[in-house]
């Protein structure tokens, strides 16, 4: 006999997990892309990105708690019909694996380009594949509590260093809120692709202890994380300026350059932000992983998911090798994300359309 | 006696012959119950088979192994089985059951003793130190307890020195050791369970815990653990622990060991369980998690500021062991931009005449101070003075002297050397100070990115491992606010009270209060 607890997550840990996957990859690069899109309007248009994701949000929640234990893997053939509820699986596990290969490879480019210049990609992106497949191994209640354990080490650092930039803040550069430039509704969907990472929610929801919690829970993660992003933002735009900050690679690492700790601890704060951001990439590529191993064995019924974590990591690795250089990596990111608001936000939201339409809902004591 | 009149069966082994003999019931005739002593237990020359007879009339036999026993006690106890009492009248004969009764309740004065019928228990009563007496013709045996062990003085304990608190120790015996656990606990609800591990030794290990407090579950658990241990020799609690622990491959403990009592009872009533090992000072304390590692009794026994301090620093203490020189090397060869220009121009000119790259440097120190340290531990007392100066001089003056390390890197070894002193438990500042290689190649090769991704894979590591059931970072992993109050910080005891932080987290998944 083992000591065994039944894995339930609280609300606490639900949010973490959000948190720490909605943080990832793109905290370095989002800023140039925002004002890219949108000017001195990039807090407005991260503001829009963050109200799509939440219509997606909210979609997926309710549509959690229509089918109480059970995933959108699960319960999309109840809704839409077997074949067509197939298709939806496919593409959303393919979309995942695409989705952990492109931000590890985007992991990977800024490690060598911005810290080891010398060292090959190949070398950084496995390393970073591996240690996401070692934990995407585990149970569920490591999951949780390796979110729980990070989020607040993500955190901390960011909104410290965020803090620390304002001295150097010129609030002039803010403004106008509302900058016009015709590139807004592409780069709307590239800042709503940052905060795909909530779609893990929809395999979490069966096991919370409260499943009522998930509303407080998904709503406090969105919050937290899209505070951070506008924070990262506002910062960045504020000390920079909206036209330098077009002309910076990775904008928010620029901003931990300019940043120094009072009384002189430490020069520049770039490599202790970079080793927070790898944090931050670890713990959303470990969720993507874990979402496409854990949607494929409910796909196909297996008991056991740690058999599909190795079977993938070639794939992955090859995807991930895909691009030639930065910019196709960039180009197919933009490509990702559009596929990613169709099956993160659109497919929900219509899935609970036909659903609330057909009066299809789960058994109400499945759980 | 002489023993001579042997028989030895040149097939079986004596455990082969114990096991043979252990079911049947003791004869009823001395000689054949001799007889097969003597063929279990062969030519031992302090087994002492002393014939006598009962009141001066009914034939019997004393046996006894003359190393375990106290002498005093037989000599007395043969006394009153020898003596014919006054109002036993001098011509009747008793039968063997009436001889039994009347020795048992009227001539014998002893509060321990009891009849022992089948031949394996008198062979093990023997060999653990009992004396035996058998009575021709009674098919049974009487066995009391006469055992003399030597044993040391309970002192103060050499691995937790104490400024504040209780300064007994745990020896070598098993019953001491209860004992010193007993009377801080005369509550019925402490409870002791006695196992026998080891084929050989037959080691007594206690399971100890407190009824209503402990996890039933948690207590069967370690019994089934316990009772599941086949070795042949189990001559400490650390083959115990090695046997019972969760995961065998990693570096940290999950069991934790003491040699204080008083540590072993405030763990007791925190609902864990204590197992006593016979020939042992160390009491293992399960379930175990990663914050008891930087905790002490002193902790309480001082006001709760003090206790809280002591404890932060601690955790630094901890902290500093694991990551500093890897994070120097880190900085050093890979990112020299994060330290101050003025401190970097010291560092630069400091590093000026040696030839390796600082990584290696830093190897070479940490291994160096690993030997001395290794080196100190054995030797006596009044050599290690003399190491401990060569030692000084060796590492820290003259390697900088000769050009073979920079000043600050001996800083930083030194920093690093002393934290790891700075936790209270061997086993866990080992644990870290194991960790501390692999991370320093890391940073060595990938900067502080591979620092991240050591420290990565350690706290990945960390919050997989469970010690029976126990989530090793609880309760800061899972959350569990009210273990907060003692876990970093230590909370007053006003606040404390019963000691709440293992029972409550246990239940951390089942309440909902305190959870958020």
């Amino acid at each position: 006999m083992r000591l065994r607890e039944e894995t339930t997550l609280s609300g606490i840990e639900m949010a973490a997990i959000l948190i720490s996957t909605v943080i990832g990859v793109a905290i370095l690069p989002f800023p140039l892309f925002a004002v890219r899109g949108a000017g001195t309007g990039a807090g407005m248009l991260t503001l829009m990105a963050i109200g799509i994701t939440l219509i997606g949000l909210l979609s997926v929640i309710a549509l959690g708690l229509r089918f109480p234990g059970q995933s959108i893997i699960q319960y999309g053939a109840q809704i839409i019909g077997r074949p067509a509820a197939a298709m939806l699986n496919a593409l959303l596990i393919v979309f995942y694996i695409v989705l952990t290969a492109s931000a590890a490879r985007e992991f990977g480019t800024v490690v060598v380009t911005s810290v080891l210049k010398q060292t090959p990609i190949e070398a950084t992106v496995i390393i970073m594949l591996l240690i996401a497949a070692i934990s995407a191994r585990k149970d569920l209640r490591t999951f949780a509590n390796i979110h729980l354990f990070y989020t607040p080490i993500i955190l901390m650092p960011v909104l410290l260093i965020v803090c620390l930039s304002f001295q150097n803040a010129e609030p002039l550069y803010l403004l106008p809120i509302f900058d016009h430039t015709p590139q807004i509704l592409s780069s709307l969907l590239t800042i709503t692709a940052m905060f795909q990472g909530f779609f893990i929610i929809t395999l979490l929801i069966p096991h919370m202890r409260q499943q009522s919690k998930a509303w407080v829970s998904g709503l406090s993660g969105l919050g937290v994380a899209g505070a951070l992003y506008l924070l990262i933002i506002t910062s960045t735009v504020a000390v920079f300026g909206a036209e330098e900050v077009k002309e910076l690679l990775y904008p928010t690492l620029e901003l931990a350059k300019a940043t120094n700790l009072p009384a002189n601890i430490m020069e520049r704060l770039d490599a202790a932000f970079i080793s927070v951001w790898v944090t931050a990439v670890f713990t959303t590529l470990f969720s993507n992983y874990y979402f496409a191993v854990h949607a494929l064995k409910q796909w196909l019924g297996t008991r056991d998911h740690r058999l599909f974590v190795f079977f993938l990591l070639p794939f992955l690795m090859l995807i991930a090798m895909l691009p030639e250089n930065v910019l196709q990596m960039y180009e197919g990111i933009a490509l990702i994300a559009r596929g990613g608001f169709v099956l993160t936000v659109l497919c929900p939201v219509l899935l609970l359309a036909i659903a609330v339409i057909r009066g299809k809902r789960g058994a109400a004591d499945a759980h | 006696m002489s023993n001579d009149k042997l028989q030895t069966s040149p097939n079986l082994n004596p455990e082969q012959l114990l096991a043979r003999y252990a079911g049947e019931s003791c004869p009823a005739s001395l000689s054949q119950l001799l007889e097969i002593v003597r063929l279990i237990m062969g030519s031992s020359d302090d087994l002492v088979i002393r014939t006598f007879y009962i009141y001066g009339r009914y034939e019997a036999v004393m046996l006894y192994i003359n190393s375990l026993v106290n002498q005093q006690i037989t000599d007395q106890q043969l006394q009153s089985f020898m003596t014919l009492p006054e109002w036993l009248s001098g011509t009747d004969k008793l039968g063997p059951e009436a001889l039994k009764q009347t020795l048992l309740n009227k001539t014998v004065h002893l509060s321990e003793i009891t009849v022992v019928s089948r031949m394996g228990d008198l062979i093990n009563m023997l060999l653990n130190g009992k004396t035996i007496v058998a009575v021709e013709g009674l098919g049974e045996a009487f066995k009391f307890g006469a055992r003399k062990i030597e044993q040391r003085a309970i002192e103060q304990p050499q691995t937790e020195q104490v400024v504040q608190g209780a300064r007994e120790g745990f020896i070598e015996q098993l019953h001491t050791n209860l004992s010193l656990l007993r009377y801080r606990l005369p509550t019925p609800s402490f409870r002791i369970l006695i196992c026998e591990v080891g084929e050989y030794t037959k080691t007594s290990v206690a399971i100890c815990y407190m009824e209503g407090i402990a996890d039933p579950k948690l207590v069967s658990e370690a019994e089934n653990r316990i009772r599941a241990i086949r070795l042949d020799g189990v001559l400490d609690a650390g083959y115990i622990e090695q046997f019972i622990e969760d995961h065998h491959y990693s570096p940290f403990p999950q069991v934790m060991n003491t040699e204080k009592p008083d540590k072993a009872v405030a763990n007791l009533l925190e609902g864990r369980i204590v197992i006593l090992t016979d020939g042992s000072p160390f009491a293992l304390i399960i379930p175990a998690v990663f914050g008891q590692f930087f905790q002490t009794t002193e902790d309480y026994a001082t006001r709760f500021l003090q206790g809280s301090f002591v404890r932060m620093a601690r955790v630094i203490a901890l902290v500093f062991s694991l990551v500093f020189p890897s994070l120097y090397v880190a900085i050093i060869s890979f990112n020299p931009e994060l330290i101050p220009t003025e401190f970097a121009v010291a560092v630069a000119g400091g590093r000026a005449g040696v030839p390796f790259p600082s990584f290696v440097e830093v190897l070479i120190m940490e291994i160096s101070m690993e030997v001395l340290r290794e080196a100190s531990i054995r030797l006596p007392q009044q050599v290690g003075g003399a190491l401990s100066i060569v030692g000084v001089l060796v590492v820290g003056q003259s390697a900088v002297a000769a050009g073979f390390a920079s000043p600050i890197t001996v800083v930083v070894i030194a920093l690093t050397t002393i934290g790891s002193f700075a936790t209270p438990a061997y086993n866990a500042a080992f644990a870290l100070r194991m960790l501390r290689f692999p991370l320093i190649l890391i940073a060595g090769m990938l900067g502080v990115y591979g620092v991240v991704i050591g420290l990565i894979l350690i706290a990945n590591h960390l919050l997989t491992i469970k010690s029976f059931g126990m989530p090793y970072l609880s309760p800061a992993v899972p959350v569990h606010f009210r273990g907060w109050r003692d876990f970093l910080i230590r909370a007053p005891l006003w606040i404390l009270k019963k000691k709440p932080s293992y029972r409550q987290s246990r239940r951390y998944e089942d309440k909902e209060e305190g959870t958020a």
